[in-house]
């Protein structure tokens, strides 16, 4: 494979490329899908290919293919080096890559239970046993719901003209589930949420996902038969950890995307209300720290280095409410005559490595949760999400609450239905007075790209506390 | 090995090692794509891609998989790995065997090629022409499709589909709040027009220039052809009976009856000339057709694969899928008013003129909101009175269909990031749409 993307780079630049990268990558994957409680399918994904990128004459080609042969791979790059040769006749800026020390690494994440070592009928067994669970003695009734249990293996081959040289491979597991629930008088609620990790099947045996499961859907039967309408007032809030994580991924890490900020993804994922003149400006209150950080052992958006060969870092896009720094690939840092930053990913050997958040949440504060709700005398705590959606400048967004509760004298006192926080990214920022100690994390799949790219991240961050927020209702 | 030989290799082993059902698809694909943009290639992308899909059922447990290494010795492998896990996974009742074929397919060869040269040139058409309506800054993309499907089942579906296809996506903004967007798809090149496209976008992108602030609250709307499309997509994703069994679906318990207003039908077509998701077959290799979904407001037809087909006593619609059915291209039914009138129905209304984030805090109830995007616009008196911003759509999906009350007379087909289904539709406007936006 090594041979391979070698010849590959080795006759992009006998094209006259004045740079060449080539990723070799293997993707493994195995699934278990149960639905309403039967079984519907168990398969394997077993994908390989190569991935070629160079640059002609200042114009970016991208090829790939997996026809894993030398013929093959040089038909792939000759049609990616012509078009980019035709595009770079009329480019008026050429494509440049910011400097990049060679770098010779080997990285993996290490498996306690290798990845396909569980078969499938412990899968099933783990998934009916779960399904079992939405027999609840109730009047609310589980009709529908979905169950998914997945792992994965990439394995890859990085290396490019300058010399660099890494090969990685990294183990993923997750666990989907979507759920409805109904009661006649009340109609339904549903939840769709997702556990992963870059981790071995350990992680599974880790989350005891019976507990987990059973904890959702008496929250969910509550919800239903249980929540009230929310406040209208302007009132206090805390979101919980999950809320937090999709603020911080939404309205932090996309719009600090420096490829969004310049306008290359401005026809499909959208461009930013952030600009480049915009760093050492003030966007939140002083407790606000928002951390990406793809070295978090285990975490789900977890890697050592970048799909252009950069080494990973911890960024800080938001130092006490200042924005600090954005999130980089090796074009969008030449623009500005600095390092890469290391947020190129590609998800597999077929995409382009684009900017992407790896694990974006807010940093730690003082607050344990009692003091956090301590100082409300009449608030909402919403601690889990539905619906939500941004403007593809990332700066008006909506948040739909779905277990959430009415607070009262600093203590969450009953239910509400559907509270709803829609504000613009400043306001939301400005708003927040306190951050809680304690960060979890919620695993996430981020789209952006064209064709679409689905980047396996995680979102947290602690509960955080905003003042005077009008809440809405769905 | 050809797309033939490897499907029948799969089909051929599968039987072999005891498996009452093989379906194997062969995909070949050579795909050309250039993004652009601030008026400038950003990057080329070429692929050329060959996947095998198959499924295996060994006494109703079912089993999938995707391989790319299409060599004799690991399709062989692949195959006895994938009935061990069948044997070992429990039996889906649900499942319905194969249908038997043979069956005659209805050729539909409109696969060309084309030169890499003349895509950067449809790229440059679609930049300049936006750039010669007042557009300051164009992005998009183009794309260029070149597939091959080969299918092959033990129950005697045998059959080879070809076709290739030409998008493009233009987005153009006068600034960085003023955009508009426009796209072109067609499966022929004589019918592709970039340019357009790109004039299309910057129309709507001066009209938005300088918007206010808009205003939340109950309107009657006109959605473009891209929101229609899109809310649609969503409309259709939920008659996948897959869906409608797992409560993704607000149309649960609703055939035959009412689900929108009667100026809607709604049809998936697998066989039209220039649909360009049109294939002869289905993933089961059951013949592709045209199925009324909604006629005249009513709900006439889930989509089915033979197995959910079993489960709602029903047939077939060709719209496998082996788990979830899906659709091919969606036709929206056109109206009798031109674009003009059904603004001069608006006495204080908005137009919106794309959409983008469409996320459901209920599947089954139909709640719902999305994200306007681009050229937003209130109109006053029958005529655009001001580019606003802000808004999204936030509303039921059961009502608003209710809600439709006329179609125009002109269609347009639409495929972008945003409608991944391609989509025949007209403008829409639609009655009491509630419009939120950020409180503070």
């Amino acid at each position: 494979m090594e041979d391979l993307a070698q010849s590959a780079v080795n006759y992009s630049t006998s094209l006259g490329s004045t740079y060449a990268e080539a990723r070799v990558q293997k993707d493994l994957g195995n699934s278990t899908v149960m639905k309403n409680g039967k079984p519907q399918f168990s398969g394997f994904l077993r994908e390989a290919g190569i991935g070629i990128r160079l640059i002609i004459n200042g114009s970016l080609g991208f090829a790939s293919t997996n026809n894993l042969t030398q013929e093959g791979i040089k038909d792939t790059i000759l049609s990616a080096a012509s078009m980019a040769r035709f595009a770079a006749a009329s480019m008026k800026k050429p494509i440049k890559l910011s400097n990049l020390k060679i770098n010779r690494a080997k990285w993996e994440v290490k498996q306690r239970h290798k990845f396909g070592s569980i078969d499938v009928e412990k899968k099933i067994k783990l998934l009916q046993n779960i399904d079992k669970l939405f027999r609840i003695k109730s009047d609310v009734k589980f009709p529908s719901r979905i169950l998914s249990i997945n792992e994965n293996l990439r394995e890859q081959i990085f290396l490019n003209s300058e010399g660099t040289y890494i090969t990685s491979k990294v183990p993923r597991v997750s666990f989907l589930y979507f759920m409805t629930a109904y009661k006649p008088s009340k109609g339904t609620a549903q939840r769709f949420n997702k556990k992963a990790e870059s981790s071995g099947w350990e992680a599974i045996l880790s989350w005891d996902l019976t507990e987990f499961v059973s904890q959702e859907i008496n929250v969910l039967a509550s919800i239903l038969t249980k929540a009230k309408r929310p406040p209208r007032d302007k009132t206090d809030v805390i979101l919980g950890s999950e809320v937090t994580g999709i603020v911080c991924h939404e309205s932090c890490g996309h719009p600090f995307e420096a490829d969004r900020i310049l306008g290359r993804e401005a026809a499909a994922a959208g461009e930013s209300f952030v600009n480049m003149k915009m760093l050492g400006k003030r966007i939140g209150s002083k407790t606000v720290n928002i951390i990406d950080d793809p070295t978090i052992p285990s975490s789900y958006g977890y890697y050592l280095y970048d799909d252009e060969g950069v080494q990973a870092s911890r960024r800080e896009l938001i130092k006490e409410g200042i924005i600090n720094e954005f999130l980089h690939n090796r074009e969008t840092s030449a623009g500005l005559g600095i390092q890469s930053n290391g947020a190129a990913r590609a998800i597999s050997y077929d995409r382009e490595p684009i900017i992407r958040m790896s694990n974006t949440y807010m940093d730690k504060g003082d607050y344990n949760q009692q003091e956090l709700f301590k100082a409300i005398s009449k608030g909402v705590y919403i601690k889990s999400f539905m619906e939500w959606n941004i403007d593809d400048r990332r700066y008006n967004q909506r948040y739909v609450g779905l277990e959430a509760y009415f607070i009262k004298n600093g203590e969450p006192k009953y239910l509400i239905r559907n509270p709803v926080i829609e504000m613009t990214t400043p306001s939301l920022f400005k708003s927040i007075d306190a951050v809680g100690k304690d960060i979890s994390f919620s695993a996430a799949t981020c789209g952006k790209g064209d064709p679409q790219q689905g980047v396996p991240v995680w979102t947290g961050g602690p509960d955080i506390r905003l003042r005077n927020v009008k809440i809405g209702e769905a | 090995m050809s797309e033939n030989e490897l499907s029948s290799l799969v089909v051929k082993e599968g039987k072999k090692g005891g498996a009452e059902d093989v379906a194997a698809t062969c995909v070949t694909e050579d795909v050309k794509m250039i993004r652009f943009a601030n008026n400038e290639i950003t990057v080329s992308k070429a692929w050329l891609l060959s996947t095998i899909n198959f499924m295996i059922v060994f006494k109703k447990r079912v089993a999938i998989a995707s391989i790319t290494d299409l060599s004799e010795g690991s399709i062989k492998k692949a195959v006895h790995s994938l009935l061990e896990i069948a044997k070992s996974t429990k039996p889906n009742r649900e499942y319905e065997r194969l249908p038997r074929g043979p069956f005659n397919y209805i050729s539909n060869p409109t696969s060309e090629s084309i030169q890499t040269s003349r895509l950067v040139e449809y790229t440059k058409d679609a930049i300049n022409g936006a750039l010669s309506i007042g557009a300051k800054r164009v992005a998009g993309t183009l794309l260029f499709n070149n597939i091959n499907t080969k299918i092959e089942t033990s129950t005697g579906a045998s059959g080879y589909d070809i076709g290739s296809s030409l998008e493009i996506s233009v987005r153009a903004f006068t600034n960085s709040e003023a955009s508009g967007q426009a796209n072109q798809c067609a499966r022929r090149e004589r019918d592709f027009f970039p340019s357009k496209a790109g004039q299309a976008a910057a129309e709507i992108a001066k009209e938005a220039s300088n918007p206010v602030e808009g205003k939340p609250g109950k309107y009657n709307v006109i959605l473009g052809p891209n929101v229609f499309a899109n809310l649609i997509n969503e409309v259709i994703s939920a008659t996948s009976a897959f869906n409608v069994d797992s409560g993704l679906s607000f149309l649960k318990g609703m055939l035959g009856k009412r689900v929108a207003s009667s100026s809607l039908t709604l049809i998936d077509d697998g066989t039209i000339t220039d649909g360009i998701n049109s294939r002869a077959f289905d993933d089961e290799g059951v013949p592709t057709r045209r199925t009324e979904i909604i006629k005249d407001g009513i709900l006439r037809s889930y989509l089915h694969n033979s197995s959910t087909a079993k489960k709602f006593k029903s047939s077939s619609t060709g719209n496998a899928g082996w788990i979830v059915p899906q659709p091919w291209n969606i036709i929206i039914n056109k109206g009798h008013d031109d674009f003009q009138n059904l603004l001069s129905e608006l006495d204080d209304g908005l137009y919106i003129t794309n959409n983008w984030y469409t996320r459901f805090q209920d599947y089954r109830a139909g709640d719902f909101s999305t994200v306007c995007r681009d050229g937003l616009f209130k109109i006053k008196k029958g005529k655009i009175d001001q580019s606003i911003k802000g808004l999204r759509i936030s509303d039921n999906m059961p009502r608003m269909l209710r809600n439709i009350h006329l179609l125009s007379s002109k269609q347009n087909w639409i495929k972008w990031w945003e409608v991944e289904t391609p989509t025949l539709t007209p403008h829409a406007l639609i009655k009491n749409v509630n419009l939120t936006k950020s409180l503070m």
